[in-house]
């Protein structure tokens, strides 16, 4: 009886030199195909008493399934080493850039316009867009500004060659106000039927128009009204909701604002705004960045409402100057460039 | 409006020094926008006489000056001056003395120090007006006034600290263009005095009148005016007048000149002095003009005029446009001798925008179209008169004075719970009292209302709001709290069925284009060329020909956008921008948000140029193609939005590469690549590929709905179907769709092959087309004969309508 401790051993010896999986499966037969070692031992039992061949046979067994146990063994240290092997040979410069990673950006003005949106939003404004060809009522007459009244020439207006359903010539609006009234029309009308009117809160941002070119001034530039009607708005109540929202637009709780009597002639009181930070480059000057006031009864009753019972404010920001504090742009003229050098700054 | 502090305090004298006013006046809404002293800084500056002086022994023009400046010892000064005169007062910069820097320059102060000069000590410098900052006079010393004491400083001498201040004036304060109003306003705010000038009578010594006949009571509400006779025109200013004129940035001119624009700046009234001698026939005739006639002006512009115009006219026809400028034949000169001064009331609305019609301003015009107190003529005209006698001397005739119609000024009313309301803050109404009061208004305290009669001074006073403005001005803004507002709260949310543009920029912006903002103006050639547009709406007063009119297309300037990032280097270009385009539509109406005639539809639109993909060391570089673009408009087009493509010409783009997009029939964009010609005119090195759609359809969005999953497996069926090459892929999906029933959840195109000749089983003049055929029932398993039936019809209708056939 040849000892199964070392036909086990040897087993072992054997398998781990292997370094092919199908050589592994050739010595496997040595020992335990038809013809291998342990085989043919398990042959032998059938000549044995029966009480040897019982501990015989648990022998044999047993060695069998230490064999088995290193094949195994021997199998998955094979699997791990190949697979050790594919994944050394998978392995990429993890450093390389990826694909397909550059992005576009909104433009400057329109990254602040978003920004201003979701300030008003907050509590609880609409957001309103109109038409820039405009007519001469909604534009100045609506606004209180009848023709040749000097205040119109505060504003130099662009004319286009067609008319409006009045005869007058259309123009370039000047200001987003007229927004105000078409805003307020449609409100006050959705509600005419309601003993309440639900408040107006609505901005209206977009492209405005002046016959002006220098270093200051752009022909066409970007304003935001603001509106705020109800029966109890107040200007006071103008002067926290802007200074609030000039705090929020800059995430600075230290600007000041101060209220400038102004004249406009859709509201009154008017006010123009200066606003001063407590740090940076600007620090200590008094920037100016908005029109407002208590909305005009003529406009208030234009808007299709009574003016005893509505009152309210508006103010007008140009969103170039907002841009332009915020991110220390110094040339208006950078902005209708459209040199991608500028823009991608705002990525 | 332009002034002197010195001047201003001889109407009101607070005990707040030039800042503190000019801060007062800013925040009470009269904006000072500049403050300077009358001359920069400089210090160490005499009064010195010139006691003898010599050539320098080695240079030509240079003299060597004994110069008193009031020590025991004269200075010995070298100076260069052409006007070097014994006897002469002169400004004398002691050594150590500090002199602005010339105008322009970033030079430091200058310092004078002694110094040799050619060999001689010189102790100082003798100056010139702009060595001093007063002028850009240079032409040689300043000569000071006789009475200076040598040594005497010269800043205050002069009175070079004096403030000037230039006030910003919004258009309803014209009762603030002139010194007494700006004094008006500094009294109430303040609370000192004001000092009205005194205008007494000039009684007449002549009987002589000069008739005039007012035909226009519209344009003309008051006539007042008086002749003088043998008045002296050459009589010179007093240095005085025109140091105040001077100040308010007036050139001094002539006596009668200077009187007429002095009493402007200090009362508001524009006047007009005519020469009395050069009225033809002798009377005077205000009434509107006539068609036909013309006016040759004091500027030297002769203007038409028409019946809106208000003319005085003499014998010969219209002598000057009312309340805006006199006429050159009966202007004053040197030689004059006889005036007629003029002061009426114009009515605003007869002045306002006239001479904006001719392409100037005048300060009258500026003051009579926002308006003039009616009440002061004959007062103002005694005021010119007595400073004409005080000047040139003369004989004053009696004034005449005709009161057509005159403004109304009926009360104005405010209610003090209102007043409160408005403001936001409980204000006790002594204090609107008081701040109404201080203004000057006349009031009366009815208990809870107040009324005020406006003034003849103020044409901005006539509803409540404009009294409550008065209140909130004197009160001050900044006393006014800032409340964050106690409102009711509702929440307000934008509906998820709408797309905000914002969302539309994000998704170009995450497929790398760069947003731009172009003008809505353009050169009328990118219309022309570019958008096929001949009839643009166009700008009447555009600020530059190639802005010239209003674009329908983004096209145009998307291009530019191309060239100008290629001529800076950029070869990979792509840029969206969202903005309106304008095009005449007879068929728009007045709408809410419409205007009748234009439709301005907001467009979103995009350009690509060069490389398809941002260059990478793992992709292969190729140029960006329509279908690149066409991905990336795809990518905005909402889910439940049913587009077609459809091929035609356009004329920016390539006509076998561009397409018409319609969304439910409608058309509503472009996209294609840019047409060779254009390439080739733009100098582009490659073609761009641009779309441009309106955002109305994009912005409209389904809000998702449920539909049970189908927990039954997919059938999958590919049909390759031959076709004649010219049918679009589109149509055949789109009878494919057609033809499919419920159970069809998805058919795409997932191979197109269109061989370069005939070969195999295509003719050269064919196409192959695969589709691969989702099928999937949600109750059951579909079976085969039920998955080839379906495939069979999809097949039978292909065959119908395009005459396709299986590919073997």
């Amino acid at each position: 009886m040849p000892d199964l401790d070392s036909i086990v051993a040897q087993a072992r010896t054997q398998f781990a030199a292997i370094s092919e999986p199908a050589q592994l499966e050739e010595a496997k037969a040595r020992f335990l195909g038809k013809t291998g070692s342990v085989t043919s031992l398990l042959k032998t039992l059938g000549g044995l008493p029966a009480e040897e061949r019982r501990v015989q046979g648990e022998a044999i067994n047993h060695a069998k399934q230490a064999i088995e146990a290193a094949l195994a063994l021997r199998r998955d240290e094979l699997a791990r080493a190949r697979m050790e092997q594919r994944l050394a040979a998978e392995a990429l410069d993890v450093t390389l850039p990826g694909r397909n990673s550059q992005r576009g950006a909104l433009h400057p003005i329109l990254r602040t316009q978003r920004r201003v949106e979701s300030i008003f939003r907050s509590i609880g404004f609409d957001v309103a867009e109109g038409p820039e060809i405009e007519s001469d009522w909604y534009n100045f007459t609506a606004l209180n500004s009848p023709e040749n009244h000097p205040a119109r020439s505060m504003q130099d207006t662009f004319y286009v060659d067609a008319s409006d359903s009045a005869g007058k010539p259309l123009l370039l609006r000047t200001h987003t106000s007229p927004m105000q009234v078409r805003y307020a029309k449609i409100h006050a009308a959705a509600h005419r039927e309601h003993p309440e009117m639900a408040p107006i809160k609505v901005i209206a941002p977009g492209r405005t128009y002046r016959v002006d070119s220098d270093a200051t001034h752009s022909p066409m530039f970007h304003q935001v009204e603001g509106l705020w009607i109800d029966e109890d708005i107040s200007f006071a109540d103008l002067k926290g909701v802007f200074l609030n929202f000039m705090r929020a637009f800059f995430e600075d709780e230290h600007i000041v604002a101060r209220f400038r009597p102004s004249y406009f002639p859709f509201t009154e009181p008017s006010a123009e705004i200066d606003i001063a930070f407590s740090s940076g480059p600007m620090k200590g000057r008094w920037l100016e960045v908005s029109g407002s006031g208590q909305v005009h009864p003529d406009v208030v009753r234009n808007f299709g409402l009574d003016p005893e019972r509505y009152i309210g404010f508006a103010f007008g920001t140009g969103l170039e100057r907002l841009t332009m504090l915020r991110y220390g742009i110094g040339d208006l003229r950078l902005f209708f460039e459209g040199d991608l050098r500028f823009l991608r700054q705002f990525a | 409006m332009k002034f002197s502090e010195s001047w201003l305090r001889t109407f009101v004298n607070p005990t707040q020094d030039g800042e503190a006013i000019a801060h007062a006046l800013t925040m009470a809404g009269l904006e000072v926008e500049e403050l300077q002293t009358a001359a920069p800084p400089f210090s160490g500056v005499v009064a010195g006489r010139i006691v003898s002086f010599a050539k320098h022994p080695s240079a030509d023009r240079l003299s060597v000056c004994q110069v008193d400046v009031g020590d025991a010892q004269a200075l010995n000064i070298v100076c260069g001056a052409p006007n070097v005169a014994a006897g002469m007062l002169v400004p004398c910069a002691r050594v150590g003395a500090r002199l602005p820097p010339l105008p322009g320059t970033d030079a430091q102060p200058l310092e004078i120090r002694r110094a040799s000069m050619r060999g001689v000590a010189s102790e100082g410098m003798l100056c010139s007006a702009r060595e001093l900052g007063l002028s850009d006079d240079h032409s040689g010393l300043l000569a000071l006034p006789a009475h200076a004491t040598p040594g005497a400083d010269v800043r205050a001498l002069l009175d070079l600290d004096d403030r000037i201040f230039t006030v910003k004036l919004t258009p309803n304060r014209a009762d603030a263009l002139s010194v007494l109003g700006i004094a008006r306003e500094v009294a109430a705010l303040t609370g000192a005095p004001l000092v009205e000038p005194a205008m007494p009578a000039v009684p007449a010594t002549v009987g002589d009148a000069l008739r005039v006949t007012v035909h226009a009571s519209d344009l003309c509400g008051r006539f007042s005016g008086r002749l003088v006779r043998g008045v002296n025109a050459r009589a010179a200013t007093p240095q005085w007048m025109k140091d105040r004129l001077e100040r308010a940035g007036q050139r001094p001119i002539s006596a009668l000149v200077d009187i007429s624009n002095y009493v402007m700046l200090e009362l508001g009234r524009p006047s007009h002095i005519f020469d009395a001698d050069k009225i033809a026939g002798g009377e005077l005739h205000v009434r509107w003009g006539r068609a036909g006639e013309s006016v040759a002006l004091l500027n030297g512009q002769t203007v038409a005029v028409d019946a809106s115009v208000g003319v005085i006219a003499d014998a010969r026809g219209p002598e000057a446009l009312a309340g805006i400028m006199g006429g050159d034949a009966t202007a004053v000169s040197l030689e004059t001798t006889s005036i007629f001064i003029e002061a009426a009331f114009w009515w605003p609305a007869a002045i306002q925008g006239r001479a904006r019609r001719y392409n100037f301003a005048t300060e009258a015009g500026h003051r009579f179209e926002r308006g003039v107190d009616f009440s002061t003529t004959v007062a103002h005209v005694e005021r010119i008169t007595a400073l004409v006698l005080e000047i040139c001397g003369g004989a004053p005739g009696p004034i005449g004075d005709q009161i057509l119609s005159l403004p109304e000024r009926p009360p104005v009313r405010m209610r003090v719970a209102r007043c409160r309301k408005v403001i936001g803050v409980a204000l006790a109404k002594d204090e609107m009292l008081s701040a109404l009061g201080r203004l000057g208004l006349p009031l009366r305290d009815l208990g809870e209302v107040i009324e005020v009669t406006p003034p003849p001074f103020r044409f901005d006073l006539s509803i409540e709001e404009d009294l409550i403005e008065e209140v909130a001005r004197m009160h001050g803004f900044d006393n006014i709290p800032a409340l964050p507002p106690k409102a009711r709260s509702a929440m307000f949310n934008a509906p998820e069925s709408r797309r905000s543009l914002f969302t539309l920029r994000d998704i170009l912006a995450g497929r790398d284009y760069q947003e731009v903002v172009n003008y809505s103006f353009v050169d009328a050639a990118w219309e022309a060329d570019l958008a096929g547009n001949l009839t643009p709406i166009r700008l009447k007063n555009p600020i530059a020909s190639q802005m010239g009119v209003m674009r329908s297309s983004l096209f145009g300037s998307l291009v530019a956008n191309v060239a100008y990032n290629l001529n800076r280097k950029q070869s990979r270009v792509r840029v969206f921008e969202v903005g309106r385009v304008f095009r005449a539509d007879a068929a728009v109406p007045d709408g809410p948000l419409t205007v009748a005639g234009v439709d301005q539809p907001m467009m979103i639109g995009a350009v690509a140029f060069g490389a398809a993909r941002q260059e990478q060391w793992g992709s292969r570089a190729r140029p960006v193609d329509f279908f690149d673009v066409k991905g990336d408009l795809e990518a905005l087009l909402p889910g439940d939005l049913a587009v077609r493509f459809v091929a035609a010409t356009h004329p920016a783009l390539h006509p076998g590469r561009s397409a018409q997009i319609f969304a439910a029939d409608r058309p509503v964009g472009w996209i294609g690549e840019l047409h060779p010609r254009w390439v080739a005119a733009h100098d582009l090195p490659g073609a761009p590929v641009l779309f441009e759609i309106d955002t109305a359809v994009l912005v409209v969005t389904a809000v998702p709905s449920y539909a049970e999953v189908a927990h039954t497996p997919p059938v999958l069926r590919d049909i390759a179907l031959v076709v004649d090459a010219a049918t679009p892929a589109g149509a055949v999906l789109a009878t494919l769709t057609a033809a499919a029933d419920s159970r069809v959840t998805s058919i795409s195109l997932f191979d197109h092959y269109r061989p370069a000749k005939a070969g195999g089983d295509l003719a050269e003049s064919e196409k192959s087309l695969a589709f691969r055929v989702v099928m999937q029932d949600t109750q059951r398993t579909l079976t085969d004969a039920e998955a080839e039936a379906m495939t069979q019809k999809l097949v039978d209708a292909a065959v119908q309508a395009h005459r396709a056939r299986l590919r073997a």
